[in-house]
């Protein structure tokens, strides 16, 4: 009895809040709801890159940007010059905070089309909220290069009109972007992140997280990598010497035939 | 399609072209087969070329070369091209020399400038060992044509016996001397030893497998038959490679269990076909070929200390 009060209570308190919640999320300043379908990345043993379609509503005459971020992380990094004036190697130590693991970004126009409203989403940008130590190390061209190098990798990318717009519905019209992600991808939390831009001003905004999972072989041998690695270790070899074995055996085989 | 074009490593953090990799590993398994190398100067750089981290390469090439040298040391075990005595020896050097090389190698990091240091003795190591077996090779090829040319016009010619060396009658010198039937040899024991304890601190100094390291010194220190060189080679790098496989599973969880299986199933098929085509050839063929791979592996060492590198940052635990 007792329990079922409690419970009749907390459904009570439930169905009051949960409006109230509704009604917060929808004017909220910026207030935009977005779908990403798929809603999570699973990586399995095929896993290739993927891509995912952002979709929902903007306020109508609005330019939509789209991004896809990784969590900002810490890197360890070398500077490469020239030792004795000749030879190039990796010289001084450097650190770099607040880098993105992933940094996509795509929009209903060309990027550069957008101006200076769009500039606090592009990659330059990234380049000016990273924080290199020592301070001696904090130049322009390390911050470029550091852009230059995660490009490379395929993991910053500005992607060229990934978002197409409906024609307006009254106050708003929908939006789809698709978003290529790429095979280059660790398990972790993601989010995107949608940016309507009227008149050189942020209209609206809506957020939403990306989880990316290892699932089937990838995620049990993560497991035993990560946590019974002395097992790892000699299960690969044990692994690796029958395999050795099994073909030289083969060939044999076939020798004495 | 049965097989996935596309597999996802779980360490790499990316996913590879199954014939790609596959293909590698032929490659890679049929020069271990011929000269006795691993191949990881070759392995890793492509690797990462395919967006592997560099620490991930390198520790699941290891791995692979687990695969790709039993699968060669039983090839050449077959032909009888497996000196087992002094294959032991040397990786008893070699283990001692490693942990002496680890010692070393953080005495040097300490001082600062080794980087430099290693990559230049590198550079410098190769092109000496690499020019002078070129050069030996040559000689010899020549050497041998001559006599056949000569007993063809004018009869049979007795070989002169080689005058003595200052080198070979100082092995005679050393104590404990042993036989070593299947290279058909005698030497002390020290000197397996002692050269392994020499080729353990060079590779973990360069952190290379030691191959191009080990091959050279047991042809021209030890005077072994290039055959059974090739084949002792495999059996110690056997061991060598096992060792690391579990210390970076261990300590860095570096290992790529998947990278590594596609890879030996390649290497270990390169690496029989290898040691078939390694039997076709001269012992002074094999080295001059050996000797012409390590110049071309210094020349794109040295290609990459000159050239300007494309982007000026690099992670740490790269190359």
């Amino acid at each position: 009895m007792r329990g079922l009060k409690i419970s009749l209570i907390t459904l009570f308190a439930v169905l009051l809040v949960l409006p109230a919640a509704a009604l917060a999320a929808n004017f909220a300043p910026g207030g935009l709801d977005l779908v990403v379908s798929p809603p999570s990345v699973k990586i399995g043993a095929t896993y290739d890159g993927t891509t995912l379609t952002v979709t929902g509503k903007a306020p109508a005459g609005s330019d939509v940007v789209v991004r896809f971020v990784g969590a900002r992380t810490e890197l360890h990094m070398k500077e490469k010059g020239r030792a004795l004036g000749l030879l190039w190697m990796n010289l001084a130590s450097l650190t770099i905070d607040e880098v993105p693991s992933v940094y996509l970004v795509t929009a209903s126009k060309d990027l550069d089309a957008l101006g200076a409203a769009a500039a606090p989403y592009r990659l330059e940008q990234v380049s000016q909220d990273i924080v290199i130590t020592p301070a001696d190390k904090d130049t322009p061209v390390n911050r470029l290069e550091l852009l230059k190098l995660r490009r490379e990798e395929g993991l910053y990318r500005e992607v060229r009109g990934g978002v197409t717009l409906s024609p307006a519905d009254g106050a708003s019209q929908e939006f789809r972007a698709v978003m290529p992600v790429p095979s280059k991808l660790l398990p972790g939390e993601y989010s995107v992140e949608v940016l309507a831009l009227k008149d050189g001003k942020l209209a609206a905004s809506g957020k939403t997280g990306v989880p990316v999972e290892l699932v089937g072989i990838p995620a049990k041998l993560a497991d035993v990598a990560f946590n019974h690695s002395l097992v790892y270790g000699i299960l690969a070899t044990i692994v690796a010497l029958l395999s050795g074995l099994a073909i030289g055996l083969v060939f044999q085989s076939k020798g004495a035939h | 399609m049965a097989i996935p074009l596309h597999l996802y490593l779980p360490i790499a953090g990316n996913s590879v072209n199954v014939a790609a990799v596959l293909g590698l590993g032929v490659a890679v398994g049929l020069l271990s087969g011929i000269f006795g190398v691993g191949g990881g100067f070759l392995m890793t750089p492509l690797l990462i070329m395919m967006g592997i981290p560099p620490t991930v390469a390198a520790a699941s090439d290891s791995n692979q070369i687990v695969g790709a040298s039993t699968s060669g040391t039983l090839a050449h075990f077959r032909m009888g091209n497996v000196d087992f005595k002094m294959g032991l020896l040397l990786l008893v050097g070699g283990v001692l020399g490693g942990t002496l090389g680890v010692q070393v190698i953080k005495v040097l990091r300490a001082m600062g400038n080794a980087d430099f240091l290693i990559n230049i003795t590198y550079v410098l190591m190769l092109g000496f060992v690499g020019g002078y077996m070129f050069l030996e090779s040559l000689q010899a090829m020549r050497k041998n044509k001559k006599p056949a040319q000569s007993s063809q016009e004018a009869g049979a010619e007795p070989q002169k016996p080689k005058k003595e060396s200052a080198y070979a009658r100082c092995i005679k010198a050393m104590p404990w001397q042993m036989d070593f039937p299947r290279s058909g040899i005698r030497l002390s024991v020290l000197m397996p030893l002692v050269l392994g304890v020499l080729v353990g601190v060079l590779s973990a100094i360069m952190g290379v497998g030691g191959g191009f390291i080990m091959v050279p010194v047991m042809v021209y220190l030890l005077r072994m038959p290039m055959h059974v060189v090739v084949g002792t080679s495999l059996f110690q790098i056997l061991f060598t490679c096992v060792n690391v496989t579990i210390m970076q599973s261990v300590e860095n969880h570096t290992v790529d269990f998947v990278l590594a299986l596609i890879l030996l199933l390649g290497s270990s098929f390169g690496a029989q076909i290898g040691a078939k085509v390694g039997k076709r050839l001269h012992g002074e063929q094999l080295k001059i070929l050996l000797a012409s791979l390590v110049l071309v592996v210094m020349g794109k060492m040295l290609y990459g200390l000159l050239a300007t590198p494309s982007v000026l940052l690099a992670y740490v635990g790269g190359h």
